[in-house]
């Protein structure tokens, strides 16, 4: 023995080393196994296993071209990949490490897999202790589904063996990484990030809703949404993106097969061009929102919080220009000392609000029990209560300018009433305030208010009755408490200042409301008006200018009744509706009618674009300015063949009513989208609009 | 003025909630189940409303489908269909929705050769070629399948059974659904898992 060198015995231990049956050269793969239409393979990322380190093992799947297997919620039909695990006793398998999947679209349905060569990691947990064991089996059984348009099932069982080192665990070094860690290091790539990020979800209203907070990095021009649960939402409906500051909402129509919503939802947002992707965990709850009413009215909302946000919006209205002059002037005289119970007046006052918000809200009930198709705003809709409210809001833009006292002592303004008048008063001015912000709160609550008029009728009433009592909120307090009185500066002759300038925020609402007049009767409707206004103003003028009044009584009377019955002819001849508005030959749009919606919808080479809006919707007309009127949306028509259908519900036009409720809706905007080639799936844009949200929508086609 | 944010969130949630309608009109469980009206194998014509006081089972297949396969080579819809037949006294129909070219679709002397060779025991075949029943009923995979009351209101939809797999294995393990709906209509109560998950392959249409 002595005899034989070290370089003799070389070789010998190299032979025994290749022939040593717990290395062996193929020991990180099983082999390739072919199936129909795959090539999968077992593989792993180290080339040995160290007691108590967790190693990864994962299933290969090569893809013949245009088949693509499935991820773990495969779509609208497919099949995710399941993995069943034999292993040696104590080792734990943990579940598929999914890469973030792709789209794929065919037919009529959208599946959520993977296509060309994938790699499905798995984290196996060995236990701490594995003295006895020289090497460690793995076995997999995995099926799966591939399908091009046709599906084929598909099995195959796999095993590799791993030789053990350092079977007493103490050893620090790294496991030898094996030719395939590279590749897995390539499935991390397009692994999801998991994100802390704050979401909530909810599923009311037939609809799947997440708000994501802080989800700053995210853009949403190329976002990407895969829910984890296979029957929650319809997926062949493109999900819809809003991103506001960092909250980013979601919202898809739930599946014709959601039964339940998960106690917690699990989804991906994925950006394909950057390859990012992040995994979330979504909460069920409310989803925010900072308006009167939230979105989500559904059975299963609380009616308090309901309450509270039409509370909130309430007293928001009392800023609105059309309340504020009215509200501020009260306000300053309730403090003013000729005032000798505040708070009687402050009672009378928020008791006026509330009788005619539930007036109001009556009327809204009773016309839509009795089957009226009619949305909050409907008041707006009617040339006639337009014009009167050009008329009332004129008189009191002019008694502020000091024309006349009339309508100060009518709004309770007085600084010399008596005690009961100042109570009627004080009344009025909440009648007159519940007035006068009806063409604040339709544009700019009309939607949500819409929706709480879909409430049973004493939830729906309690809504406007909270709207109400937040409106009269900050002046009752005022009244009920004296101590907050102090804050607001004394009456003096400063207020006559503050008196005249706060006309013109009247004055301008005025102008917006013979806007809408005009587009709902013509120029001769508005000649009528101004004309009448200008009437109105010299009978006021007359009537409220004593001196001219005391020296000739009986001319000044007959001139201020002839002034006034011109007035009252000139509003009745104003509101008159005139024929249809002539159809402007040069616009990009059409005036939408069934027939021709039916019309374009029968050809398939063109879509339509269906844009319901009105004049005294103010989000509508926004949207008309920024979105639907750029360069960018015109494009977007010409290239995708799409033909702008624009119907006006200014007035109410009982065709484009029963369209809205196809939709669910009992107000504007609503802008649908037809594609030409799919005009049985219309899209459903959000209510605020920016052009690239309408041109992806367009390019969709 | 505040207004400007409120309006664009309230709008924005509120937008959320009334986006749901435009969903592909499905039938919905607990509502008339669509009307329809096609001709079977035999040239006959079947519609909906022949079967008035009478439960009707629908099942969509493709004979060539290896989930249809997993459910016929076991014999498991085979004997679903006697069950349903028999002892509930319903009626089953079969209904193919591939269009012409397409897998699964079948010429109706090849129908009743299916049939015949596979000892099935539906109450008639019938041949959509155009796959309006199948869009009606928003059929989206092959087994998917339906169960109208006498009333003729849908009371299931969904799959076969509760594991998406195509290996006959698994059958026994499963809870059949329609099997299980049919029992809990005759015990008068209502379905148990009135939607189910579907699987299958996608039907061709």
């Amino acid at each position: 023995m002595m005899g034989i060198t070290m370089h003799k015995l070389l070789p010998i231990l190299a032979a025994l080393l290749l022939a040593s049956p717990w290395l062996p050269a193929q020991a990180q793969r099983s082999g390739e196994i072919q199936r129909d239409h795959v090539v999968v393979e077992l593989v792993s990322e180290v080339e040995a296993v160290r007691p108590g380190q967790p190693f990864r093992v994962g299933l290969l799947i090569r893809h013949e071209p245009d088949w693509h297997t499935y991820w773990r919620n495969p779509g609208d039909s497919g099949l995710e990949t399941r993995f069943s695990w034999t292993l040696p006793e104590g080792f734990e398998a943990g579940d598929i490490q999914w890469p973030y999947p792709e789209r794929h679209e065919i037919e009529h349905l959208v599946n959520y897999g993977y296509s060309g060569e994938i790699l499905l990691p798995v984290e196996i947990t060995p236990p701490d202790a594995l003295s006895d064991e020289r090497k460690a089996g793995i076995s997999l059984k995995a099926d799966w589904l591939v399908c091009k348009i046709e599906c084929i099932p598909g099995s195959a069982e796999l095993a590799l063996e791993l030789p053990v080192i350092d079977p007493d665990g103490d050893a620090n070094h790294p496991i030898p990484e094996s030719g395939f860690a590279a590749r897995f290091a390539r499935a991390d790539t397009r692994r999801p990030e998991s994100v802390d990020w704050q979401a909530r979800f909810s599923t009311d209203g037939g609809q799947m809703s997440v708000q994501v907070q802080g989800a700053d990095p995210v853009g949403i021009e190329s976002l990407q949404f895969f829910p984890a649960h296979a029957t929650l939402v319809e997926h062949a409906a493109e999900p819809f993106f809003a991103l506001d500051g960092d909250t980013l909402q979601i919202s898809q129509p739930l599946s014709p097969y959601f039964i339940r919503p998960p106690e917690a939802l699990q989804f991906l947002l994925v950006e394909p061009d950057s390859a990012r992707a992040w995994a979330l965990t979504a909460q069920p709850g409310t989803l925010q929102s900072a308006g009167p009413v939230s979105g989500s009215i559904g059975a299963g909302h609380p009616l308090y919080l309901l309450l509270a946000m039409a509370l909130a919006g309430g007293v928001l209205l009392n800023l609105m220009p059309c309340v504020f002059p009215v509200l501020s002037l009260k306000a300053i005289s309730l403090v003013s000392s000729s005032l000798e119970h505040p708070r009687g007046h402050a009672l009378a006052y928020t008791a006026g609000v509330m009788l005619s918000f539930a007036a109001l809200a009556g009327l809204l009930l009773a016309l839509r029990a009795g089957g009226e198709a009619i949305g909050w705003g409907f008041q707006l809709q009617s040339p006639w209560f337009v014009g009167v409210l050009i008329y009332l809001l004129f008189a009191m833009g002019l008694s502020l300018s000091g024309v006349f006292e009339f309508g100060t002592r009518w709004m309770g303004l007085g600084q010399h009433l008596s005690e009961s008048e100042g109570l009627r008063g004080s009344f009025f001015t909440g009648v007159l305030a519940t007035l006068v912000a009806s063409p604040c709160t339709a544009p700019f609550m009309g939607t949500a208010l819409g929706l709480a008029v879909m409430l049973p009728a004493p939830q729906a009433m309690g809504v406007f009755l909270a709207l109400g009592l937040g409106l009269a909120l900050p002046l009752a307090a005022i009244g009920l408490w004296p101590p907050l009185a102090r804050i607001l500066p004394r009456p003096g002759p400063w207020m006559d200042t503050f008196k005249q300038f706060m006309a013109f925020p009247l004055y301008l609402t005025v102008v917006w409301l013979i806007w809408v007049l005009a587009r709902q009767t013509g120029p001769d409707g508005v000649g009528a008006l101004l004309a009448g206004l200008v009437a109105l103003a010299f009978a006021l003028w007359l009537g409220g200018h004593p001196a001219i009044r005391r020296r000739t009584a009986a001319a000044a009377h007959a001139a201020t009744a002839l002034a006034l019955i011109v007035a009252l002819a000139a509003l009745v001849a104003g509101t008159r509706r005139d024929g249809e508005t002539p159809m402007d030959v040069n616009a990009p749009w059409e005036p939408f009618s069934t027939a021709r919606l039916a019309e374009i919808n029968a050809d398939p080479d063109i879509g339509a674009f269906v844009n319901m809006t009105a004049d005294w919707c103010v989000t509508c007309l926004v949207n008309e300015r920024v979105a639907l009127d750029t360069e960018t949306v015109r494009r977007a028509m010409r290239e995708s063949g799409t033909v702008y259908l624009k119907g006006d519900w200014t007035r109410r036009d009982p065709a484009i009513t029963r369209y809205l409720q196809r939709f669910g809706r009992n107000g504007v905007p609503l802008y649908v989208f037809y594609p030409a080639a799919d005009a049985g799936n219309p899209v459903v844009l959000p209510q605020i609009l920016t052009p690239a949200t309408v041109a992806s929508a367009l390019n969709r086609n | 003025m505040p207004s400007r944010k409120f309006t664009f969130l309230a709008l924005l949630s509120i937008t959320a909630a009334l986006m749901a309608c435009h969903a592909a009109a499905a039938p919905k469980v607990g509502e008339p189940a669509p009307r329809f009206e096609l001709t079977d194998t035999a040239g006959n014509t079947h519609s909906l409303s022949d079967f008035k006081d009478r439960k009707v089972v629908l099942e969509w297949t493709n004979h060539d489908c290896p989930f249809v396969q997993k459910h016929y080579s076991s014999g498991n819809m085979q004997d679903q269909q006697r069950l349903a037949t028999g002892e509930h006294d319903a009626v089953w129909l079969t209904i193919i929705s591939s269009k012409p070219g397409a897998q699964g679709h079948v010429s109706p002397e090849r129908a009743d050769e299916l049939t015949r060779t596979r000892n099935a025991a539906p109450t008639a075949v019938l041949i959509d070629e155009s796959g309006d029943v199948g869009r009606a009923y928003a059929a989206q995979v092959t087994p998917h399948m339906y169960i109208i009351d006498e009333s003729g209101t849908l009371v299931y939809m969904g799959g076969i059974d509760s594991n998406p797999s195509a290996d006959p294995a698994d059958i026994p393990s499963s809870t059949q659904y329609v099997v299980t709906a049919l029992e809990d209509m005759q015990a008068g109560h209502a379905v148990a898992d009135p939607v189910t998950r579907p699987y299958g392959c996608t039907i061709k249409y």
